[in-house]
Protein backbone atom coordinates (compact mmCIF):
# COMPACT_ATOMS: atom_id res chain seq x y z
CA UNK A 1 0.00 0.00 0.00
CA UNK A 2 2.89 2.45 0.41
CA UNK A 3 4.57 1.98 -2.30
CA UNK A 4 1.23 3.54 -4.17
CA UNK A 5 2.45 6.98 -4.29
CA UNK A 6 2.98 7.81 -7.66
CA UNK A 7 0.49 5.85 -9.80
CA UNK A 8 -2.69 8.04 -9.66
CA UNK A 9 -3.00 7.30 -13.04
CA UNK A 10 -3.45 3.57 -13.01
CA UNK A 11 -6.30 3.56 -10.14
CA UNK A 12 -9.68 2.44 -10.95
CA UNK A 13 -8.87 2.55 -14.94
CA UNK A 14 -12.47 0.77 -14.55
CA UNK A 15 -14.02 3.78 -12.84
CA UNK A 16 -12.45 6.93 -14.46
CA UNK A 17 -12.80 6.03 -18.00
CA UNK A 18 -16.69 4.85 -17.65
CA UNK A 19 -17.81 7.85 -16.29
CA UNK A 20 -15.23 10.54 -17.95
CA UNK A 21 -16.92 8.84 -21.03
CA UNK A 22 -20.53 9.31 -19.89
CA UNK A 23 -19.73 12.77 -18.62
CA UNK A 24 -18.09 13.14 -22.69
CA UNK A 25 -21.34 12.19 -24.25
CA UNK A 26 -23.36 14.51 -22.07
CA UNK A 27 -21.62 17.34 -22.60
CA UNK A 28 -22.05 17.11 -27.03
CA UNK A 29 -25.68 15.92 -26.20
CA UNK A 30 -25.10 12.43 -27.72
CA UNK A 31 -27.61 9.98 -27.10
CA UNK A 32 -27.33 7.78 -23.83
CA UNK A 33 -24.65 5.34 -24.51
CA UNK A 34 -25.85 1.89 -24.28
CA UNK A 35 -23.98 -0.52 -22.13
CA UNK A 36 -22.86 -3.46 -24.56
CA UNK A 37 -24.09 -6.89 -23.42
CA UNK A 38 -21.34 -8.94 -22.19
CA UNK A 39 -21.60 -12.56 -21.78
CA UNK A 40 -21.06 -14.00 -17.91
CA UNK A 41 -17.74 -13.77 -17.51
CA UNK A 42 -17.62 -15.17 -13.81
CA UNK A 43 -18.77 -18.49 -12.77
CA UNK A 44 -20.82 -17.95 -9.06
CA UNK A 45 -21.31 -21.25 -7.05
CA UNK A 46 -23.62 -22.16 -5.45
CA UNK A 47 -22.33 -21.31 -2.03
CA UNK A 48 -20.53 -18.53 -1.70
CA UNK A 49 -17.89 -18.84 1.06
CA UNK A 50 -17.89 -15.00 2.72
CA UNK A 51 -14.21 -16.58 3.87
CA UNK A 52 -13.11 -17.21 0.02
CA UNK A 53 -11.25 -14.08 -0.64
CA UNK A 54 -9.68 -15.84 -3.56
CA UNK A 55 -12.73 -15.55 -5.37
CA UNK A 56 -14.46 -12.81 -3.78
CA UNK A 57 -11.38 -10.45 -5.39
CA UNK A 58 -12.45 -11.15 -8.53
CA UNK A 59 -15.14 -8.35 -7.69
CA UNK A 60 -13.28 -6.17 -6.59
CA UNK A 61 -11.17 -3.41 -8.95
CA UNK A 62 -8.18 -1.58 -7.74
CA UNK A 63 -9.85 0.39 -5.91
CA UNK A 64 -11.78 -1.66 -3.49
CA UNK A 65 -15.98 -1.20 -4.77
CA UNK A 66 -17.70 -3.68 -5.43
CA UNK A 67 -17.78 -4.32 -9.12
CA UNK A 68 -20.96 -3.32 -11.09
CA UNK A 69 -23.61 -5.43 -12.38
CA UNK A 70 -23.11 -4.37 -15.10
CA UNK A 71 -19.74 -4.89 -15.68
CA UNK A 72 -19.31 -8.65 -14.03
CA UNK A 73 -22.69 -9.63 -15.60
CA UNK A 74 -23.54 -11.64 -13.55
CA UNK A 75 -27.57 -12.09 -12.58
CA UNK A 76 -29.31 -10.24 -9.66
CA UNK A 77 -29.54 -12.84 -7.37
CA UNK A 78 -26.13 -13.86 -7.89
CA UNK A 79 -25.19 -10.10 -7.33
CA UNK A 80 -26.57 -10.07 -4.15
CA UNK A 81 -25.00 -12.51 -2.34
CA UNK A 82 -21.42 -11.66 -3.75
CA UNK A 83 -22.00 -8.14 -2.11
CA UNK A 84 -23.78 -9.58 1.34
CA UNK A 85 -20.93 -11.61 1.30
CA UNK A 86 -17.68 -9.23 0.30
CA UNK A 87 -19.51 -7.10 3.14
CA UNK A 88 -19.01 -9.86 5.73
CA UNK A 89 -15.35 -10.56 4.59
CA UNK A 90 -15.15 -6.53 4.89
CA UNK A 91 -15.97 -6.46 8.47
CA UNK A 92 -13.53 -9.22 9.16
CA UNK A 93 -10.69 -7.01 8.02
CA UNK A 94 -10.12 -10.45 4.97
CA UNK A 95 -10.75 -7.34 2.38
CA UNK A 96 -10.26 -3.17 2.10
CA UNK A 97 -13.29 -0.99 2.47
CA UNK A 98 -10.80 1.38 -0.09
CA UNK A 99 -7.64 1.39 -1.17
CA UNK A 100 -6.00 4.47 -2.59
CA UNK B 1 -37.55 -24.67 19.68
CA UNK B 2 -36.43 -27.93 18.42
CA UNK B 3 -34.71 -26.31 15.57
CA UNK B 4 -31.12 -26.64 14.82
CA UNK B 5 -29.13 -23.86 13.52
CA UNK B 6 -25.82 -23.40 11.93
CA UNK B 7 -23.22 -20.95 12.63
CA UNK B 8 -19.99 -19.30 11.73
CA UNK B 9 -18.52 -17.11 14.27
CA UNK B 10 -14.80 -15.87 13.46
CA UNK B 11 -13.20 -13.50 15.88
CA UNK B 12 -9.86 -11.65 15.54
CA UNK B 13 -7.96 -11.75 18.50
CA UNK B 14 -4.79 -9.10 19.07
CA UNK B 15 -1.52 -9.80 17.66
CA UNK B 16 0.33 -9.54 21.36
CA UNK B 17 -1.88 -12.56 22.06
CA UNK B 18 0.52 -15.42 23.10
CA UNK B 19 -0.44 -18.72 21.69
CA UNK B 20 -1.26 -20.36 25.03
CA UNK B 21 -3.73 -17.50 25.95
CA UNK B 22 -5.37 -17.97 22.27
CA UNK B 23 -5.58 -21.48 23.45
CA UNK B 24 -7.29 -20.75 26.71
CA UNK B 25 -9.75 -18.65 25.59
CA UNK B 26 -10.82 -21.08 22.66
CA UNK B 27 -11.26 -23.26 25.24
CA UNK B 28 -13.21 -21.13 27.46
CA UNK B 29 -15.67 -19.94 24.63
CA UNK B 30 -16.05 -23.62 23.69
CA UNK B 31 -17.10 -23.88 27.05
CA UNK B 32 -19.98 -21.23 26.95
CA UNK B 33 -21.24 -22.73 24.08
CA UNK B 34 -21.37 -26.10 25.59
CA UNK B 35 -23.13 -24.73 28.23
CA UNK B 36 -25.83 -22.99 26.65
CA UNK B 37 -26.45 -25.85 24.70
CA UNK B 38 -24.69 -25.63 21.49
CA UNK B 39 -22.01 -27.84 20.11
CA UNK B 40 -18.74 -26.85 17.94
CA UNK B 41 -18.41 -29.29 14.50
CA UNK B 42 -15.05 -27.74 13.55
CA UNK B 43 -12.68 -25.21 15.51
CA UNK B 44 -10.31 -23.47 12.91
CA UNK B 45 -7.40 -21.29 14.54
CA UNK B 46 -6.26 -19.87 11.17
CA UNK B 47 -3.52 -17.88 12.76
CA UNK B 48 -1.38 -14.86 12.04
CA UNK B 49 -3.02 -12.95 9.33
CA UNK B 50 -2.67 -9.07 7.59
CA UNK B 51 -5.90 -7.21 8.47
CA UNK B 52 -7.01 -5.35 5.39
CA UNK B 53 -7.17 -2.12 7.02
CA UNK B 54 -5.70 -1.36 10.72
CA UNK B 55 -8.33 -2.24 13.95
CA UNK B 56 -7.48 0.05 17.07
CA UNK B 57 -4.28 0.74 15.06
CA UNK B 58 -3.25 -3.26 14.84
CA UNK B 59 -2.38 -4.12 11.05
CA UNK B 60 -2.25 -8.04 12.23
CA UNK B 61 -4.51 -10.83 13.88
CA UNK B 62 -4.65 -13.95 14.93
CA UNK B 63 -7.82 -15.43 13.14
CA UNK B 64 -10.39 -18.19 14.74
CA UNK B 65 -13.27 -19.87 13.07
CA UNK B 66 -15.95 -21.69 14.92
CA UNK B 67 -18.30 -23.81 13.26
CA UNK B 68 -21.46 -23.66 15.96
CA UNK B 69 -24.85 -25.81 16.17
CA UNK B 70 -27.52 -24.93 18.34
CA UNK B 71 -30.62 -22.86 19.14
CA UNK B 72 -29.42 -19.71 18.94
CA UNK B 73 -29.13 -19.04 22.85
CA UNK B 74 -25.51 -19.57 23.05
CA UNK B 75 -24.72 -17.41 20.52
CA UNK B 76 -26.17 -14.42 22.66
CA UNK B 77 -23.85 -15.24 25.81
CA UNK B 78 -20.71 -16.21 23.56
CA UNK B 79 -21.09 -12.50 21.76
CA UNK B 80 -21.56 -10.97 25.05
CA UNK B 81 -18.55 -12.56 26.05
CA UNK B 82 -16.65 -11.63 22.87
CA UNK B 83 -17.53 -7.76 23.70
CA UNK B 84 -16.21 -7.34 27.26
CA UNK B 85 -12.89 -9.28 26.55
CA UNK B 86 -9.94 -6.88 25.53
CA UNK B 87 -8.27 -9.26 24.03
CA UNK B 88 -10.23 -9.62 20.86
CA UNK B 89 -10.40 -7.09 18.47
CA UNK B 90 -13.45 -7.94 15.77
CA UNK B 91 -15.65 -10.81 15.87
CA UNK B 92 -18.47 -12.09 13.28
CA UNK B 93 -21.53 -14.37 13.74
CA UNK B 94 -22.98 -16.03 10.32
CA UNK B 95 -26.22 -18.20 9.73
CA UNK B 96 -24.87 -20.48 7.02
CA UNK B 97 -27.16 -23.05 7.38
CA UNK B 98 -29.79 -21.64 5.25
CA UNK B 99 -27.86 -20.35 2.42
CA UNK B 100 -26.20 -24.12 2.53
CA UNK B 101 -29.60 -25.58 2.50
CA UNK B 102 -30.67 -23.08 -1.24
CA UNK B 103 -27.03 -23.62 -2.22
CA UNK B 104 -27.60 -27.54 -1.80
CA UNK B 105 -30.90 -27.33 -3.52
CA UNK B 106 -29.61 -25.26 -6.69
CA UNK B 107 -26.99 -27.89 -6.92
CA UNK B 108 -29.35 -30.41 -7.00
CA UNK B 109 -31.39 -29.08 -9.34
CA UNK B 110 -28.45 -28.43 -11.42
CA UNK B 111 -27.73 -31.66 -11.61
CA UNK B 112 -30.99 -33.20 -11.96
CA UNK B 113 -31.61 -30.64 -15.42
CA UNK B 114 -28.31 -32.30 -16.84
CA UNK B 115 -28.97 -35.88 -16.00
CA UNK B 116 -32.55 -34.96 -17.97
CA UNK B 117 -30.73 -33.29 -20.69
CA UNK B 118 -28.15 -36.66 -21.04
CA UNK B 119 -30.80 -39.29 -21.07
CA UNK B 120 -32.88 -36.80 -23.57
CA UNK B 121 -29.83 -36.61 -25.98
CA UNK B 122 -29.39 -40.18 -25.90
CA UNK B 123 -33.50 -40.48 -27.04
CA UNK B 124 -32.54 -39.20 -30.35
CA UNK B 125 -30.00 -42.25 -30.65
CA UNK B 126 -32.22 -45.02 -29.23
CA UNK B 127 -34.11 -47.22 -31.42
CA UNK B 128 -36.29 -47.58 -28.53
CA UNK B 129 -37.90 -43.95 -27.39
CA UNK B 130 -39.98 -45.88 -24.42
CA UNK B 131 -37.68 -47.29 -22.83
CA UNK B 132 -35.84 -43.97 -22.00
CA UNK B 133 -39.34 -41.90 -21.09
CA UNK B 134 -39.29 -44.67 -18.66
CA UNK B 135 -36.51 -43.86 -17.23
CA UNK B 136 -37.14 -40.31 -17.10
CA UNK B 137 -39.91 -40.71 -14.91
CA UNK B 138 -38.18 -42.24 -12.13
CA UNK B 139 -36.00 -39.50 -11.99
Amino acid sequence: MADKTNDIEDIDVLNDIDLGKVAELKNERMPPRRYQRRRQSQFVPDYIDWKDVGFLKRFIPERGKILPRRISQVSAKDQRRVATAIKRARAMALIPFVTD
Amino acid sequence: MAEKRTYEVMYIAAPETADEDVTKLNESLQQIIENGGGSIVKTDVMGRRKLAYPINKKTEGLYTLFEIEGSGQEIAELERRMRVNDAIIRYLTVRVDEERKTAAKLTAKREDRQNRRKSGSSKFNQTEPSATEEVQDNQ
